[in-house]
């Protein structure tokens, strides 16, 4: 009997195939027609700008391997167990699995930027999101949406995460360095703009993310601006209009600028609730699942059998959420074995 | 009583401040920080903070007197706060404890007394035509010296009820409505309250030496024009 892992992105491919290696036989559902989830929407990771494709075509191979069956758009939509506790899933096409485990590795999904209407995502053109920009990099073209090369760059941090007014209260972790990442990348394209980023905090915790700040500033050339963004607006020439404190010199400050990208957060993948419920987990306070304890069971839920890895539990970086799956593969195997 | 005992006291303070990560967007939406050496931010933090010297120091400066109360701030501070509230707070502390005297921005509380709350009990109204004398008000300039001589006219061809009983716009507020809003400022505390301002002014102007009239006048023109640049917010 396998063990079921829900999400085949990062953290599912990697906790899949390290189950397989240790001989467990894996059932690897996706709902998309390709694997990789979020990282489908990467360029360059940070911190050694390795390529995402490169990544992903590793992942790809890694599950490749025999023990693994990769079940593509499908998704489950009813979970039942047997009276040995065998775990039963029915998913979307009628097929039914059986497991003796089932992991949720289902991820995250990306703020909404339309819920922070005051940014003016979706209302003024030169207004885009972190992902968008990923997608005008993978693209290699930089451009404002009247045909410029954007002269001035303001990246927004914290869009979507510690917020009151859109009950997101958490830190999304990844989008600081993310930003920094970026604004790199900018530079690189444009020598000659001017790159400002507006944040609250420098939350560079990961291994070589501190130094790249500095790099960014030594090197690159950013500027960094202590103050969250009120509101934008736009110009007759399509250019954004920004409201900020400038809080280390504690004044309002008003700037122009081409092109405003937003460093949207991370929240609970979509259908997490429905999840939740249908397997009778439960949901942490800031809406991801809830994992049995924050120390010693970070993969482990309060469902028997039922195990939990990646961003299902909180936002994560890349590189947290590939050990967070090995991690998980070494609890399934220790709960087999037990 | 400490000042931030008082503050806790008030519902405005306890419904406006969580805590505050000073992020600026209040500061950044706020109108009278466009003007003014003004910051709301820094209001939420100094108060957060609890440092009776500083909080003191608030309560005796012009700072806490530029906020327009618009409450911009409320709508979009991410820990759910309101600076504006927050300075409501404070006013009412230093209306209480007499501090808006040691301020130019705060000893105009004098002249709103006078004036605006002379007018409500007397009146039924804030402000009436009569009330707006050119001479008192530059700022109005030639039109409204022509509409005040000729306000008569001008209010009847508006078709108010200007200065006479019964229905309509301007109307005469009548005799037992006027008791009755006096009952109510007697009963809710707000002519005691007002009788402290009166007081604390009266006193101020004694040790400046000036007679009531001089320093109403005084309160009500003065203007260094600096709008706090010359003092730090904290
Ligand atoms: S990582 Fe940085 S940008 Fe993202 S939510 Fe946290 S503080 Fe804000
Ligand atoms: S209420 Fe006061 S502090 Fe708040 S935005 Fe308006 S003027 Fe500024
Ligand atoms: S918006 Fe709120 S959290 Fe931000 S500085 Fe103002 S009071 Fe503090």
């Amino acid at each position: 009997m396998s063990v079921i892992i829900i999400g085949a992105g990062p953290a599912g491919c990697e906790a899949a195939y390290r189950l397989a290696r240790s001989g467990e036989s894996v059932e690897l559902i996706e709902k998309e027609a390709e694997i990789g989830g979020n990282l489908n929407n990467w360029y360059q990771l940070f911190p050694d700008r390795k390529q995402a494709a490169d990544l992903k075509a590793k992942l790809r191979k890694n599950i490749e391997h025999p023990q693994i069956h990769l079940h593509l758009k499908s998704k489950p939509v009813a979970f039942s167990r047997q009276g040995d506790g065998t775990i039963q899933l029915t998913l979307d096409d009628g097929a039914l699995i059986t497991g003796k485990a089932l992991l949720v590795a289902s991820g995250f999904r990306t703020f909404d930027a339309h819920r922070k209407e005051e940014y003016g995502y979706g209302i003024y053109e030169n207004v885009i999101t972190s992902v968008e920009l990923e997608n005008a990099f993978i693209n290699h073209q930089i451009n404002t949406s009247t045909g410029h090369a954007p002269k001035r760059i303001g990246l927004i941090h914290c869009v979507g995460s510690r917020d009151e007014k859109i009950c997101r209260l958490y830190c999304s972790k990844l989008c600081c360095v993310t930003a920094v990442k970026q604004a790199i990348e900018l530079r690189e394209m444009l020598p000659e703009a001017e790159i400002l980023c507006f944040y609250m905090d420098m939350r560079m915790f990961g291994p070589g993310y501190e130094e790249m700040y500095r790099e960014a500033q030594e090197k690159y050339n950013i500027k960094f601006v202590r103050g969250r963004l009120s509101e934008a607006s736009e110009d007759r020439e399509k250019r954004l209009i920004i409201k900020v404190e400038d809080t280390l010199v504690g004044k309002p400050l008003k700037m122009t600028l081409d092109l405003m990208v937003l460093m949207v957060g991370m929240e609970p993948a979509e259908g997490n609730d429905q999840l939740i419920s249908m397997l009778n987990l439960q949901t942490a306070p800031n809406g991801f699942i809830q994992v049995s304890d924050p120390h010693s069971g970070t993969n482990c839920t309060h469902q028997k059998g039922i195990f939990v890895t990646g961003c299902s539990s909180s936002p994560m970086n890349l590189t947290d959420t590939l050990t967070d799956a090995r991690s998980a593969a070494v609890t399934i195997s220790e709960y087999l074995n037990s | 009583m400490s000042v931030i005992d008082s503050l806790k006291k008030d519902i405005h303070y306890i419904e406006s401040l969580n805590s505050c990560m000073n992020c600026g967007v209040c500061t950044a939406i706020c109108p009278a920080a466009e003007f003014y050496n003004y910051d709301p931010r820094i209001i939420a933090d100094t108060v957060q903070r609890q440092d009776e010297e500083s909080l003191e120091a608030l309560l005796k400066s012009d700072t806490i007197w530029y906020c327009g109360e618009c409450m911009s701030c409320k709508t979009r501070c991410p820990r759910g706060n309101t600076p504006g509230g927050i300075i409501m707070a404070l006013r009412r502390a230093s209306q209480e404890q007499g501090w808006f005297t040691e301020s130019e921005k705060g000893r105009q509380q004098f002249a709103l007394k006078r004036v605006l709350g002379t007018n409500i009990l007397n009146y039924g109204y804030c402000i009436t035509p009569d009330i707006v004398k050119p001479e008192m008000h530059p700022e109005q300039g030639l039109v409204w010296e022509w509409i005040y001589e000729h306000r008569d006219d001008v209010y009847e061809r508006t078709h108010a009820n200007y200065r006479h009983s019964g229905a309509g716009t301007l109307r005469k507020v009548d005799d037992d409505s006027l008791n009755e809003l006096r009952q109510i400022f007697e009963v809710t505390g707000g002519s005691e309250f007002m009788e402290k301002i009166e007081t604390y002014s009266l006193r101020k102007a004694e040790e400046n030496g000036l007679d009531p009239e001089s320093y109403f006048l005084q309160t009500y023109m003065a203007n260094n024009g600096t709008h706090g640049e010359e003092k730090s917010n904290r």
